[in-house]
């Protein structure tokens, strides 16, 4: 964090700590209690919905279990508060995890309906279990007494302002450490980061237990605030509400929560003065006209475009005048304002403002960390995490045979590749080359075969778990985590060298501090290594094809792979770039790794392959050294054509 | 035993309608990849409007004319709330859109019909029929026909029709049938229509049996979407079958357990087959092509 930046986190503090004296009166203290209650529970959605991209229509059931296991905790056990909060951050991500474990095997539209699903059947538990729950009676519970004082509202406003804090604390380092990452990465590209051992499946979860347990800590203090709860407060509409404060204040920001907890907890507030809606309606319409009226005769944007949201904010102050009353229509205008949001405000007020801020000083906004690391030619290898044991072969294909519907994409295919050599893989277009690569790295499952890597079986494992074993591998279409830098795209690879868990991020202990220092390091070499040591601070989409291509080989790399597989690196590449790329692949092959090759420049293969094989029609036709495969008449024949026997 | 058999009977009849509207969501599904969150709300207004309109006329009359709102409803939340994701590829965004139209739709209907259930005057005779012993609502007969005769409409529409084959074509690949000339936005418009039609008449076919109100949708919306993926969204026979365990799972539950948990089997189905076959239990899995 800069020093401008915590300068500025820390008025805003002392502004809140200040706010009961200026607004004595309970009722803003209440409102400000739950803006803080929602906002530790927004902080916590926003790691589902905005870094891994997910929609969750179960938060307000986890906020339910939260704010039950807390009022069932006290009620029936007379838990103290110190210990029945705990509790239920446990017990909530407890329940996050007996939903994520199922749920998270889908995504999109598919988890949505089934976090939804859950939310229903917590509702009609808390509903039906009226032994434990009370039913639809509710529980009521006091706010606990310290050393003799019973907590008021005002100090209870503290006691969640000091909760607010911590979250955004912990959070902010979850977030900004390889934890946080990770999340990133499973969001740009899923595929890509499986085969960097960040399992997608896993780290989902990751992050949706750790969003639920923040809701559970967010229900037991709102538990203890209202010290009343029942069934009905954790429905539907609170599903949606906070998923309207989460994308209203902005995505992937630590102020976005806050700022959409304070707008939907203000909103019935508004919503309940028709007078007010009134007025705020009018203005709302008056700067949409000014603004179309500008934008119209600046031909930024067309009639077209300005006319939908024109006659929208117009219908909304008419239809001010035409209601009587307003709390009837409350659910039709949180509809208008996830609409609005969605289709004019994609980045939520945050991102709006950010927005701003970059067209006239870009220098203040950084998206990314920067990182200063140099690197030298010494880090650049390091030993993989399984030594080589086998003895031989390293990694041997039986009769793999991948079927899709009635195409046969590998018949019968074996492999046998040599430790330490370059093993080329060639064949025309279509012949099954990429297949076998995603064969062996697990993104398909074989139809039946098996494959031995250094001595284990690894048929049927996740790519995750193949590449956790050693094998590493680039794509025929980049993948590339496109919104994050060059150099953090390989410190994703480098996953697999932070061994220190979440505790040690969120109190930056020494071995978290040295591991990240390493990882730098490291990450800094390797792009020195390809030859990207300027570019290290650079957007990976920004960067030309070729140069992504050489940046999947260092993000490969960082896996400490025993066994590297190229898909097609040259393609993209000028002729003096593919010399470069050929002696860096030798020296990949001089450090002891082992390389398969896709390529189709076969002035590349033929020069640095030990031996080829080659595919043609999912079945391999010849298998040699360089100079057999080039005097082989059905290779000629299948690259040719002709009468090959 | 008779009991049981009484259960199996009122259950396939509740089956026959989240297969319906099952049968809804794998229609738009098919076509742009999109679900209609609202696809219980569309049902609720179906079965509203066709309330009103049955003050002013035979219910037979009125069927058509639902039909008409079911398919104009569902234009609606296509060109307001789908296509501009779809344009923008934005998944998040299609499912906070349909979800916010979802709401909105029940506030409006809240407001216009009021917060309580009303009952749907019968078409036929409430009297049960007697088969063995088993009672059957005649009411109940006339879902499951109507129910079936609806699906069958729609697919040798797709099947026999040169519309059919763009919808068909539109299906397998989105991006190939545009370059064959055919309007796939229209072809999704349209499926939308379609999709909200079936929900509608499915709200008039299951109104006479329930109540009708606002908040009819919410609940066999998403059980029905449980009903999509027991079955299979690509399975047209999944949703049928899905749709018949469900609908009996739940009238068993409701009588052996509790009418408050009538609703758990269904959730609870979800989330195992989801653990155990994501694509459901007749459907296809793809393989994603990297």
């Amino acid at each position: 964090m800069s020093l401008n930046k915590k300068i500025a986190a820390v008025l805003a503090i002392a502004v809140a700590a200040m706010l009961p004296t200026f607004w004595p009166n309970p009722y803003y203290i209440h409102l400000m209690v739950v803006i803080g209650i929602y906002a530790i529970l927004l902080l916590g959605l926003d790691i589902v919905v905005g870094y891994v991209g997910e929609v969750s229509l179960g938060h307000a059931a986890l906020f339910g279990v939260g704010s039950y296991a807390a009022g069932v905790l006290h009620a029936k056990l007379a838990v103290p508060f110190l210990l029945a909060v705990p509790a239920s951050i446990a017990i909530t991500g407890l329940f996050g995890a007996l939903l994520a474990l199922p749920a998270l095997r889908v995504s999109g539209p598919y988890l949505a309906m089934v976090t939804l699903a859950f939310g229903t059947i917590i509702q009609i538990l808390i509903n039906e279990m009226d032994f434990l729950t009370n039913g639809p009676l509710g529980l009521s519970v006091r706010k606990p007494v310290w050393f003799g004082h019973h907590i008021s509202g005002t100090d209870y406003y503290y006691v969640v302002l000091v909760a607010l804090i911590a979250t955004l604390f912990v959070i902010q380092r979850i977030l900004k450490s390889h934890l946080g990452r990770a999340f990133e990465a499973l969001h740009d590209s899923p595929i890509a980061s499986d085969c960097m051992g960040v399992s997608v499946y896993g780290y989902k979860v990751y992050a949706f237990v750790l969003s639920a347990a923040i809701a559970g800590l967010a229900g037991a203090l709102f538990t203890y605030s209202e010290e009343y709860i029942s069934p009905n407060t954790y429905n539907f509409e609170l599903t949606i509400l906070f998923l309207l404060a989460v994308i209203m204040g902005g995505r992937k920001t630590r102020t976005g929560p806050v700022l959409g907890a304070i707008i939907v907890v203000m909103l019935p507030n508004v919503l309940s003065d028709i007078d007010l809606f009134r007025e705020i309606s009018i203005g709302i319409a008056v700067i949409t006209a000014v603004y179309a009226v500008y934008a119209f005769v600046t031909r930024q944007r067309t009639a077209r475009q300005l006319a939908l949201p024109l006659a929208a904010t117009i219908a909304l102050a008419v239809s001010g005048f035409m209601m009587e009353n307003i709390t009837d229509h409350r659910l039709t205008i949180f509809g208008a304002m996830i609409l609005f949001v969605v289709y004019y405000l994609p980045n939520g007020i945050m991102g709006f403002l950010r927005g701003i801020i970059v067209k006239f000083r870009p220098q203040w906004i950084h998206r990314h960390t920067l990182i200063s690391e140099h690197g030298d030619m010494q880090h650049v290898w390091a030993v993989p995490d399984h030594p080589v044991t086998a003895n031989g072969f390293l990694l041997e294909a039986r009769n793999i045979v991948m079927q899709f519907g009635g195409l046969k994409a590998l018949s019968e295919v074996n492999l046998q590749i040599s430790k330490g050599t370059v093993h080329g893989l060639i064949g025309p277009n279509g012949s099954g080359k990429s297949t076998t690569m995603n064969v062996l790295t697990g993104i398909y499952k074989p139809t039946s075969g098996e494959i031995d890597f250094n001595g284990k079986l690894i048929t049927g494992a996740t790519p995750s778990s193949i590449a956790g074993e050693g094998i590493a591998r680039t794509f025929q279409n980049v993948q590339l985590f496109g919104e994050m830098t060059a150099i953090e795209n390989v410190l994703v690879g480098l996953h697999h060298t932070y061994r220190h868990n979440i505790l040690d991020v969120v109190f930056h202990t020494p071995r978290c501090k040295r591991e990240k220092h390493a990882a730098e390091v490291r990450a800094a070499s390797l792009l020195r290594f390809v030859g990207l040591a300027d570019l290290a601070n650079e957007e990976a989409r920004n960067l030309p094809y070729g140069k992504q291509r050489l940046l999947e080989i260092a993000r490969a790399l960082a896996l400490n792979p025993s066994l590297l597989l190229l898909d097609e690196p040259a393609a993209g590449l000028t002729a003096p770039d593919i010399k470069e790329l050929i002696a860096m692949i030798e020296k990949i092959r001089s450090h002891g790794i082992t390389v398969i090759l896709i390529e189709h420049h076969m002035d590349v293969v033929m020069s640095i392959c030990d031996k080829v094989t080659v595919l043609d029609f999912g079945q391999k036709i010849a298998e040699g050294t360089p100079a057999e495969i080039q005097s082989n008449e059905k290779v000629i024949g299948a690259y040719l054509g002709g009468s090959a026997a | 035993m008779d009991v049981f058999i009484q259960l199996v009977v009122s259950g396939i009849a509740l089956g026959m309608i989240y297969a319906l509207i099952a049968f809804g969501y794998q229609l738009t599904f098919a076509t742009s990849g999109t679900l209609n969150f609202g696809q219980g709300e569309a049902l609720m207004l179906g079965a509203l409007v066709g309330l009103t309109l049955v003050g002013h006329m035979s219910y037979w009359l009125m069927l058509p004319l639902v039909l008409v709102f079911g398919a104009l409803q569902g234009v609606v939340v296509e060109r307001v709330g789908v296509r501009p994701a779809i344009k923008t590829k934005s998944e998040f965004g299609w499912i906070m859109t349909t979800i916010s139209l979802a709401i909105i739709f029940k506030n409006v209907a809240e407001n216009i019909w009021g917060h309580d259930d009303i009952p749907f005057p019968s078409p036929l005779p409430t009297e049960p029929l007697q088969f063995f012993g088993i009672r059957v609502l005649p009411m109940e007969i006339m879902v499951v026909v109507g129910a079936l005769a609806i699906m069958l409409a729609v697919e040798i529409f797709n099947r026999k029709s040169i519309y059919g084959k763009a919808v068909v074509a539109t299906s397998n690949d989105r991006d190939a049938a545009g370059l064959m000339g055919i309007n796939t936005s229209m072809v999704i418009t349209f499926s939308y229509a379609l999709s909200s039609m079936t929900a509608a008449f499915a709200g008039v076919l299951v109104a006479p049996l329930t109540l009708t109100g606002a908040t009819m949708g919410v609940s066999l919306g998403l059980k029905a979407f449980a009903v999509a993926i027991i079955g299979g969204l690509n399975s047209g026979l999944g949703v049928i079958v899905g749709g018949l365990i469900l609908g009996i799972a739940e009238t068993t539950t409701g009588y052996y357990l509790s009418t408050g948990y009538k609703d758990v089997p269904g959730l609870v189905l979800l989330l195992l087959v989801l653990s155990i076959k994501p694509a459901g239990i007749f459907g296809k899995s793809v393989i994603k092509k990297v």
